[in-house]
């Protein structure tokens, strides 16, 4: 909100009782106004549509939040006895090659180190190789950053709409009330307007049911074979 | 495939571009750029030879479809491979990109798999 509409200035600071009722005063007098200007419809209608929107809005960006933490968490907890495992084993050859270059041990106890190790080497491409994978799905799982971003972004334009409607309703009944006679202030200039051709601009669907919207590769790959694409 | 092939990656979103360009680099893939809009995707596109571009859509200057219209009307670009990885799941979305050249069309979330299958079938046709 912006810091240019305090009521006026230079009256002290006003008791609760006195605050209580300069609102209730500024409520009738906003409840009038909108009904002489016939704004009432319009202010019901935005919040109608913009409060539920953003419900939806802020559901999904939690639920994919909460999906992308728990997907990081899984991958680490898939990771990491792997990696433990790694080095115990690393530790334990180790030590054994360290024994045997102390003791001058004979040629066959390097063979049977020799093959252990060996061993060792194959089980350590297979993990790492292992780890490497939920490396990647922990960077896949970044993808909610992207998503709940560009809905984070349509909600702010929603909010910013319903901010600027009623910060002008509130002008208009403060110049309505100043001088009944004046021409009704609402014109349709100075009503915010959807930015023209946003048609295909939607932004990740919140809603897995709507209508006309794919919810899959699959779909997406579908309807193109239809196409002839 | 030539796996020197230079990719260009355009998303507003910097964490998408490094998802993709790390993906692309797991396939094998390590000559990426990238863009964070399609003003400055066509800027690096006429400075620079690319052969591959993916693309978002929901961008702020020049958005994907736009761009991709422009790179299909510019005789030095038209060439290039365009594969859209976006958000926008609507079907008429699909059919306006599809209608203005996309070469493929990747819904996110997106898989790891259903990247590489997608580069996969458009070298297909484009080896034909």
């Amino acid at each position: 909100m912006t810091t240019e509409h305090h009521p006026a200035p230079g009256q002290g600071p006003a008791s609760a009782q006195e605050l209580f009722q300069r609102l209730g005063q500024l409520t009738r007098m906003l409840r009038e106004s909108m009904r002489e200007l016939g704004l009432q419809k319009e202010v019901e209608r935005a919040v109608a549509e913009a409060v539920p929107d953003a419900k939806a809005r802020l559901s999904y960006v939690a639920s994919m939040t909460e999906q992308a933490a728990e997907r990081v968490l899984n991958a680490v907890d898939r990771a990491q006895p792997m990696q433990t495992e790694i080095e115990a084993g690393a530790e334990q050859l180790q030590a054994c090659w360290d024994e045997w270059l102390n003791a001058r041990g004979d040629q066959e106890q390097a063979g049977e180190l020799a093959l252990q190790t060996v061993r060792y080497l194959g089980e350590v491409k297979l993990k790492t190789r292992a780890t490497g994978k939920e490396l990647l799905d922990i960077t896949m799982a970044q993808d909610f950053q992207d998503l709940t971003g560009q809905v984070i972004k349509k909600l702010m334009e929603v909010m910013q709409s319903v901010e600027d409607q009623l910060l002008t309703m509130l002008l208009d009944s403060r110049r309505a009330g100043k001088n009944p006679d004046a021409e009704a202030p609402l014109s349709a200039a100075s009503r915010p307007q959807p930015a023209e051709d946003t048609r295909l601009l939607n932004g990740p669907q919140v809603d897995p049911n709507a209508r006309n919207v794919v919810t899959s590769q699959d779909q997406v790959d579908d309807l193109l074979d239809e196409l002839g694409f | 495939m030539d796996k020197g092939i230079k990719f260009l990656v355009v998303d507003d979103f910097p964490t998408m571009r490094r998802i993709v360009r790390t993906l692309l680099k797991e396939l094998g893939y390590a000559n990426v750029d990238e863009a964070e809009d399609g003003a400055d995707a066509l800027a690096k596109l006429r400075g620079d030879a690319y052969e591959f571009v993916v693309s978002d859509w929901n961008m702020p200057n020049l958005d994907g479809l736009e761009m991709l219209k422009q790179i299909r009307a510019d005789d030095a670009l038209k060439h290039l491979p365009v594969l859209m990885v976006t958000a926008e799941a609507k079907k008429e979305n699909i059919i306006a990109a599809a209608q203005a050249g996309a070469n493929g069309y990747v819904v996110k979330p997106f898989t790891a798999a259903t990247l590489e299958e997608k580069l996969a079938k458009i070298f297909e046709k484009l080896a034909k």
